[in-house]
């Protein structure tokens, strides 16, 4: 029995490391499921196993005795894996009708659906480059009205008293802007929530993220994003291009659209996983090539997410949709900016050039830059940690969507009168220039024809913060305005990030950098003796907002080139890249990226590139899911339709096996078929019976399966007639008859890598005998990870 | 190249023999294509002063006679030395307080002017083009350099702005704002000595009349006025210290830290009254076999 196996491999580990474990909470926490399991589930074939077990397993206490008969309920935490996740089908199912229609196509044809696939990659850029463009176009004219109505205000009360009015106009205003937005996310789309890169990560490691690229979540997500960046939280509108830029790919790949319930019958054959797949990893990588103005940065994104299933032409095609797309934006742009053709737009935010004199960087400038990472490591950990608790409380206790929708609110309300407050208390004031004009210059207390200094960060959009940071002359900002500019940022940002609102923590993040950075170069400059000029704040800025970012990602090469390529400024890559390195490594030892954290607050059962390292000690056998529900070759209906109902197991891989004897031991197998095939089978009626009685019937093709793609009906939807259950249906045709098989000796780490590799959903185990023993899926492979601990087991959960 | 040289020669020979014949009514001789070239406000001077000018010139060891420079080009030459002298003479003393374009605009016209007769391509009287032998004849290229240097500060102190076309004037823009600057001026000298609240008060609506002069202004403003009301603002602001008091801190305050006590009580509220979210723990079918114990503990040891 499996859990004493479990329990005598992890005592006698307990063994050898000494007295610790066998208090690991994993011991505990993993044992105490099986047992409730047992009680409720336990046939009679496992009745002795389970006594034995009982013998074996002296320590259970009476209490947890107790709690068998009804399924244990947690407070939700991070080591939980949610039921609630599947995996996608990115291996194919080459069974007869494949191998037919692939008999049937045409050399033309093949060279039809390549053409297509370029033509589907420009549309997707075309598409993406065009929804940054309106983003863009919106958020800036918006925001105009807004900042202006305000300005005025403020001008009005400065003379006559009252500001504390211009305050709460802010604040209304912010919060309405955000209600909007975050009632369009809270109520409609929960999905299109944050900045959408931890779903798109998951999709392109083969987990389906119900509704994750429907048109209603783009819509809402665009929506969304121009609401809460217009209404003045601490977010950007990058990290959403990167979803928006994936919905646009896996609708634009499919020619139809289910939400409309229209079907343009174009690109038929891209109907299926594995297919969209590839699309979804060229829109990803053309929404950062428009937020960033980063077409290589974009592909590398998308290499870097989902490169277990990468080739030479698939990242060519990625580049083109990402060129395609950063060129579009480019072009509306200059269109929109009354300089039609003038291609100087190419992303969301744009750094501005980094090519003065005094931005150039010295040898001896490196260690500086390495410190900075550093600094950026600690800090990112540190607004990770934060962020973890936040969200677990907010997935605890603010899980309702009125609530959600009030926290937002709430965050909107605070971050404006935060803003106002430091502006109003600012005593630095510069004098206008007329260079770098200010977009909303905020006279209030200071002298005439000098503007707040605090207000040209807080009262704009954080793009143009960046921007100014970036690029306002040395003795812009006086230190005392940047370090509370620095502290009051980074934990509005943290707040605001894991609200029910879309929108993305990458601007944040080169905000809070780009202005400690900066006080870094105005303290070195203050250092170095009078009239040198290598330490151009400007350059540090640059520098702090690169290792914050990597502090908080975490992530390396895309990140790397993303920014070299915003700066247009490759002289840079080298600090930007050790920056990154630094912040990674140093990061890394207190807490993971803030990504990976959000997958694992889901609780989605996400692959990483490895299997645990300390892993080789398991085998197939402890891994695997069994029993295994497996279906004849030749089965009756009946059965097949209370398999499937049975929402308590709720599988979707079903091995197809053939009986040797009459005994009850497993039999051979002989192919494997998917819940979504047995459905449309159903659905069409394929019985064996039905097919000699109506030889007119048309036969099954392909075709049918990849129209009902990707919404199956669910089991309950389809009317099986008692006289038809008791008919056989013949699945031969049907189900893969080469589904890949381990055997029950093999470890962890080899199933892992032919998992993740293969993108592989099902993996069935067999023994000698070629019989069914087991089955292998993503939620039995993702449970393992290396904890504090040594290796520690996710418990799976119903969300 | 001889044959070139020659040509030369003889072109310029019969140029200046032109030149001597038609110089003193100020026309050039209209010969074939060439165009008579208009030099408005250019007054021609008398070629025996030219010589008298050039005295330094005529001590150096003279080229031979195809490379000399004609009188007509060195009187151009002369004329644009003449205005430039007089132009700098005029900015210097208007560096501070800065009037470099209501004093100085007719003399930059001026200078202009003579520039301008350098470098037209319009051939002179002996049928030689001035550009090329006083601009373009030597790396320095000295003429062009100076006048580019004036040309830059004209630009940069954007004095187009406030001086009509043709510098004929100051504009009426800049007039008025002068006259309203004035205003403001004598009001603050009238109320300087003693309290500056009574300055504050008094002074309020002319000054604030100024700035809204200022600001109705064009966007881009002629050094002149831009200094000007930089000098008032901080005469105003920081030496009368008659800025905007910091009135209503406590109002900012309070409406601010109610807005922060919101969500400590939206986050009490809803840790205290909403029941936290559980999950469901399920149980995976797992092998139950005492064989892969045994294989387990064999591998183990």
């Amino acid at each position: 029995m499996s859990n004493i196996t479990k329990k005598v491999s992890w005592s006698s580990r307990g063994d050898e490391l000494g007295p610790v474990g066998e208090g690991t909470p994993l011991l505990n926490g993993s044992e105490q499921p099986r047992h409730s399991r047992q009680f409720s589930e336990g046939g009679s074939l496992f009745q002795i196993d389970r006594l034995s077990t009982v013998d074996l397993e002296e320590e259970i206490s009476a209490e947890e005795e107790s709690a068998r008969g009804q399924p244990k309920e947690i407070p939700h935490n991070s080591k939980l894996l949610s039921l609630k996740y599947e995996s996608l089908d990115y291996d194919n199912s080459e069974n007869q009708l494949f191998l037919e229609e692939e008999r049937r196509m045409s050399f033309t044809g093949f060279r039809c659906l390549e053409i297509s696939r370029w033509l589907i990659c420009g549309l997707i850029g075309v598409l993406t480059g065009l929804i940054a463009c309106f983003i863009d176009i919106v958020v800036e004219k918006v925001a105009r009205y807004k900042y202006e109505a305000i300005k005025q205000n403020i001008e009005r009360f400065t003379e006559v008293g009252g500001l504390s009015i211009s305050l709460i106009l802010w604040a209304v205003l912010n919060f309405s802007f955000v209600m909007v937005g975050s009632i369009l996310v809270a109520f409609f789309e929960p999905v299109a929530a944050g900045s959408g890169i931890p779903q798109i990560k998951c999709y392109l490691n083969g987990v389906k993220i119900p509704r994750v690229v429907r048109l209603k979540t783009l819509v809402i997500k665009v929506c969304g994003v121009i609401c809460s960046v217009i209404g003045g939280l601490a977010v950007g509108k990058e990290g959403p291009m990167i979803h928006s830029g994936a919905v646009v790919a896996a609708g634009v790949s499919q020619g139809r659209s289910t939400t409309l319930k229209k079907d343009l019958m174009i690109f038929e054959y891209f109907r299926r996983d594995t297919e969209k797949r590839d699309f979804v990893s060229a829109g990803a990588a053309a929404g950062v090539s428009a937020a960033f103005g980063a077409p290589v940065g974009g592909v590398l994104f998308s290499l870097e997410e989902g490169a277990s299933f990468w080739n030479q032409m698939l990242t060519w095609r990625i580049f083109f949709a990402s060129m395609i797309s950063t060129f579009t934006l480019n072009f509306f742009l200059s269109i929109s900016h009354n300089n039609t053709g003038d291609l100087s737009n190419p992303g969301l935010i744009n750094f501005g050039r980094f090519e003065s004199e005094n931005l150039n960087y010295n040898l001896y400038e490196i260690p500086l830059f390495i410190a900075m990472g550093a600094i950026g490591g600690v800090l990112g950990a540190l607004f990770n940690f934060l962020n973890y608790w936040l969200t677990i409380f907010r997935i605890r206790y603010v899980h309702r969507p009125c609530l959600q929708v009030m926290e937002a609110m709430l965050v909107a309300a605070v971050t404006a009168s935060v803003s106002f407050t430091m502006i109003y208390f600012s005593n630095d004031c510069q004098p206008l220039d007329s260079e770098h004009a200010e977009e909303y210059p905020l006279q209030l207390f200071c002298a005439d024809g000098e503007y707040n200094s605090m207000a040209t960060t807080f009262f704009n959009t954080p793009e143009k913060s960046v921007r100014s940071l970036f690029h306002n002359q040395p003795g812009t900002y006086n230190p005392l305005t940047l370090g509370l500019f620095t502290i009051t940022y980074f934990f509005l940002a943290c707040w605001t990030y894991g609200l029910a609102v879309s929108a993305g923590v990458f601007i944040p993040s080169l905000l809070i950098g780009a202005a400690w950075g900066r006080l870094c170069g105005i303290w070195l400059a203050s250092l170095a003796s009078a009239g040198s000029i290598w330490a151009d704040p400007g350059k540090y800025a640059l520098i702090g907002a690169a290792a914050q970012l990597g502090g908080i990602v975490r992530m390396t090469l895309s990140l790397t080139v993303i920014l070299v390529e915003a700066t247009g400024n490759v002289t840079y890559g080298l600090p930007i890249m050790l920056v990154l390195l630094t912040a990674k490594i140093v990061g890394d030892y207190f807490q993971e990226g803030l990504y990976d954290i959000h997958i694992k607050l889901q609780s989605v059962p996400f692959l990483h590139w490895e299997a645990p390292a300390t892993s080789h000690w398991l085998t197939t056998r402890e891994v695997m899911s069994s029993p295994v529900t497996c279906l004849n070759r030749i089965e009756k209906v009946g059965t097949i339709v209370d398999v499937l109902s049975n929402t308590s197991t709720n599988h979707n891989g079903f091995p197809v096996v053939v009986q040797v004897s009459e005994n009850d031991e497993p039999s051979k197998l002989c192919g494997l078929i998917l819940r979504s095939q047995l459905i449309v089978l159903l659905k069409h009626k394929v019985f064996v019976e039905l097919a000699g009685s109506r030889l007119t019937r048309r036969k099954l093709q392909l075709k049918d399966f990849r129209d009902a793609y990707p919404r199956f009906p669910p089991i309950q939807s389809i009317h099986v007639s008692q006289d038809e259950r008791e008919c056989l249906m013949d699945l031969t045709e049907f189900m893969n008859p080469t589904p890949y098989t381990v055997t029950q000796e093999t470890s962890l780490p080899r199933v892992f890598k032919l998992f993740r590799a293969l993108g592989l959903r099902h993996l069935v185990v067999i023994d000698d005998a070629n019989r069914v023993v087991g089955l292998v899926t993503r939620k039995d492979l993702a449970r393992y990870h290396l904890g504090k601990h040594g290796l520690e087991e996710l418990h799976l959960a119903q969300t | 190249m001889s044959l070139r040289g020659n040509c030369l020669i003889f072109v310029f020979f019969v140029i200046n023999i032109c030149a001597f014949v038609n110089c003193d009514e100020g026309t050039s001789l209209d010969s074939g294509d060439q165009v008579r070239p208009d030099s408005p406000g250019l007054p021609r001077v008398p070629s025996s002063l030219l010589v008298d000018s050039f005295v330094p010139l005529s001590l150096m060891s003279s080229f031979p006679e195809d490379l000399e420079i004609s009188n007509h080009c060195l009187e151009l030459l002369s004329i644009f030395s003449q205005r430039y002298s007089d132009y700098v003479k005029c900015l210097v003393p208007a560096a501070r307080p800065v009037r470099v374009c209501t004093k100085c605009y007719s003399g930059y016209g001026s200078l202009l002017n003579a520039y301008m007769n350098i470098s037209s391509d319009q051939m002179g009287p002996s049928n030689e083009s001035c550009r090329d032998s006083l601009m373009r004849s030597d790396r320095l290229m000295l003429v062009y350099v100076l006048f580019s240097n004036m040309q830059d500060l004209w630009e940069k102190s954007n004095c187009d702005f406030c001086i009509t076309e043709k510098f004929q004037g100051v504009n009426n823009e800049t007039t008025h704002f002068m006259k309203n600057l004035n205003q403001t001026l004598s009001c603050f000298e009238k109320y300087q000595q003693g309290n500056h609240t009574e300055l504050c008060k008094n002074c309020k609506s002319s000054y604030k009349g100024l700035n809204e002069l200022y600001s109705s202004m064009e966007k881009t403003l002629c050094i002149d006025v831009e200094d000007a009301m930089n000098m008032t603002r901080i005469l105003w602001s920081k030496n009368f210290n008659c800025s905007m008091p910091r009135g209503e801190t406590v109002a900012v305050i309070a409406v601010s830290s109610f807005m922060l006590f919101l969500p400590i009580i939206f986050y009490l509220s809803s840790f205290l009254h909403s029941e936290q979210k559980k999950r469901k723990l399920i149980h995976p079918k797992r092998m139950k076999s005492y064989s892969s114990l045994m294989n387990i503990q064999d591998k183990r040891s």
